[in-house]
């Protein structure tokens, strides 16, 4: 089955362009010159993934991002001007999953796409699939996660970054790790991802997410899930 | 060409140092001789009039005496008053008499002799067995007679010894004193210029940021300059920069054009016929390289441009081992006993750049990475990069790190570039310094030092 790509992007030369590019590494490309009509096209034929630049000529990249955020959850990469720049973690914090930057090559961009919407590992023993810590519930084969039986609205990568976290039970995955296992990066890999990821995925799954029961930071070194054995 | 002063050996500070030493013994000797002659001046006078007192007094008694027929002569001699070890020669009635029999008249000299017998006061300083004496000569009343009076100077002698030690001790002194008296001054007085001198160093270092104190009056002048100057300087940097961003930046755009097109192009190479193929190649490898050159040119722009800092805590040995490992696809890295939980605050993506193109650097231009080793050195973290290549020529060692330096590459192509002008840039920026040398037994070692925030528990 084909992928669908919309991809959200001011410059009609390099809109052409990646689209032909896409095509060819056997993607299906809709296209969307303004964040409206990127929103309007997420509605009418929901992609599999979005890739939007965040300089676009209507409104400011950051609100469009937020826009999909509101009711879907479809893996977001946002291109941006610099990697050193504040706008990678305000895009992130917008809810977007990862990020490239100009000048950005079709093969790249695929690879990316193919991290995103990889599926979740279980852990080694089918057994546990499902992992219960506390009042969370995490199904890794359904993919859902739940708080005292009321479904969570995690996005694709942070459910897989939990699930990441949980097959570790209760032992510490440095943002390296993190970084492989859930964003596909063999080496240089933003730490920044795992950092603003692990946030949002706070605000979603703790009571009180300034000071988290269930995935606290282990200083210097990375990050675990608390399971009542650890 | 440049003229240049002819080469002086002595640094400024030296010469000061020993102008004012050379001035305190110059000063300390004049004084110490003025001291010498007037002391010793004064103290023979004082002594010659005492002894000119008392030989007159003794001879005016002896002559009275001797007049009055009071006893012999020889008692009369003794009778005199005398001080101790001086002695007393009369000569009376052509006939010689001496109050101690050590001394006789051939002691005397012929030409003062003969002076007193004349009848006039003489007085002469005299050498008699190896001791210095003050003679004094009396001509008494009756005619031809006379009395000569020995006094010892031995402990004026003595005097002027203990003086001509305390004064050459002094002046020594002085003139020490007046050494250090000049390494001081010179060394307060070059303070400023050592920091001038620390500033434009650190300034040509690439340091763009530092500035002189605008306080001491005599050098605000100096200093405003340099400042001056050292604004106009970096601002003209800071515009290269942002010029060289902002092109970068627009070329982004048609630069992703052109990559995806070639990309569509080179996926289908097979497809298109042989007389394309060449061209499309040409294409492909250039455009890769034109693409490298633009990313590292917003690189090297960006820290011009952007005043962030975000730094964390990070394993230099962890991130070495990764980055290096995967530059040279393949394992490199060692780690020094203790450098492994050596910890840094500094920029994740900055570190591994200078990793990464520290090791391609010696993989493209050094004939291949053959050691990556981290060490833990006096506070310092070192990364050193070892290649065995031709090794880098002691004059082009500081141009390497320059914008677009070329150097050879085994592949044939001249190789030009950025790629050490980033990792200096991102060296400096974490405070750290960066140099190459000559590796044991052939090639370059690129070392990298970077200040150490702390070992993790």
């Amino acid at each position: 089955m084909k992928r669908h790509v919309l991809l959200v992007e001011d410059d009609p030369r390099v809109r052409r362009v990646l689209r032909l590019a896409l095509e060819d590494e056997g993607y299906e490309v809709a296209e969307a010159a303004t964040g409206c009509a990127g929103l309007q096209a997420l509605e009418a034929d929901p992609p599999d993934v979005v890739l939007l630049d965040l300089m676009l000529p209507d409104t400011d990249g950051f609100a469009v991002c937020r826009g999909i955020r509101r009711d879907s959850a479809v893996p977001v990469i946002m291109v941006t001007a610099r990697t050193d720049s504040h706008d990678v973690v305000a895009g992130l914090e917008a809810g977007a999953d990862d990020y490239v930057t100009k000048p950005l090559v079709a093969k790249e961009l695929s690879a990316r796409i193919r991290a995103l919407l990889r599926r979740a590992q279980a852990s080694a023993e089918p057994a546990s699939s499902r992992v219960v810590v506390d009042d969370l519930e995490i199904d890794v084969d359904e993919g859902t996660v739940r708080r005292g039986g009321e479904l969570l609205p995690l996005t694709r990568t942070e459910f897989r970054l939990l699930a990441e976290l949980a097959r570790h039970e209760g032992r510490v995955c440095s943002r390296e790790h993190l970084l492989e296992r859930v964003w596909g990066y063999g080496y240089f890999g933003d730490n920044r991802l795992v950092d603003v990821h692990i946030r949002r995925l706070r605000t979603k799954i703790e009571r009180d997410p300034a000071n988290p029961r269930h995935v606290v930071t282990a200083r210097g070194l990375g990050y675990r899930l608390v399971t009542p054995g650890g | 060409m440049p003229r240049h002063l002819p080469r002086v050996r002595l640094g400024l500070r030296d010469r000061v140092t020993i102008a004012f030493g050379l001035m305190a013994l110059l000063l300390s000797a004049l004084l110490a001789a003025v001291t010498w002659v007037l002391v010793t001046r004064d103290l023979l006078d004082q002594r010659q009039a005492v002894a000119q007192v008392e030989a007159n007094d003794n001879a005016q008694v002896l002559a009275a005496r001797l007049a009055a027929r009071d006893g012999s002569v020889a008692s009369v001699i003794d009778s005199l008053p005398k001080a101790v070890g001086s002695a007393l020669l009369v000569l009376h009635d052509g006939q010689w008499y001496s109050s101690l029999l050590s001394r006789d008249p051939s002691m005397l000299p012929g030409e003062l002799r003969s002076h007193v017998v004349g009848g006039s006061v003489t007085e002469q300083v005299t050498v008699i067995d190896g001791s210095k004496y003050l003679l004094v000569g009396v001509p008494l009343r009756r005619h031809g007679d006379a009395l000569f009076e020995l006094f010892p100077l031995a402990d004026l002698d003595h005097t002027y010894h203990v003086l001509a030690i305390t004064l050459v001790a002094v002046a020594a002194g002085t003139s020490a004193a007046g050494l250090m008296a000049g390494r001081y001054a010179s060394r307060r007085a070059f303070r400023p210029l050592r920091k001038l001198t620390g500033a434009a160093e650190a300034f040509a270092q690439g340091d763009l940021g530092v500035r002189l104190e605008e306080r001491d009056p005599d050098l605000v002048g100096l200093a405003r300059s340099f400042n001056r100057t050292a604004d106009a300087f970096a601002q003209r940097v800071a515009a290269d920069a942002r010029f060289a961003a902002d092109v970068s930046h627009e070329l982004r755009t048609p630069l992703t054009t052109m990559l995806n097109s070639a990309e569509i192009l080179a996926r289908r190479r097979a497809e298109l016929p042989e007389r394309l193929r060449e061209p499309l190649d040409l294409l492909v490898t250039d455009l890769d390289r034109f693409r490298v050159l633009v990313v590292d040119l917003i690189e090297i722009s960006r820290d011009y441009t952007s005043g962030e800092r975000d730094t964390e805590p990070l394993v230099i040995a962890d991130l070495t081992c990764r980055a290096a490992d995967a530059a040279a696809r393949r394992h490199v890295t060692e780690v020094a006993p203790g450098a492994e939980r050596v910890q840094i605050e500094g920029d994740k993506r900055r570190l591994e750049r200078v990793v990464t193109n520290l090791v391609q650097n010696a993989e493209v231009h050094g004939g291949g990475c053959t050691a990556v080793l981290v060490s833990a050195d006096d506070g310092e973290a070192v990364i050193s990069v070892d290649d065995q290549g031709p090794g880098v020529r002691p004059v082009d060692r500081e141009r390497v790190f320059e914008r677009f330096a070329r150097r050879g590459s085994s592949d044939g192509t001249r190789g030009v570039g950025l790629g050490l002008a980033i990792v200096r840039q991102h060296v400096l920026w974490h405070g750290g310094s960066i140099h190459v040398e000559g590796r044991p037994g052939g090639g370059a070692r690129f070392v990298v030092r970077l200040p150490v925030r702390g070992v993790r528990a």
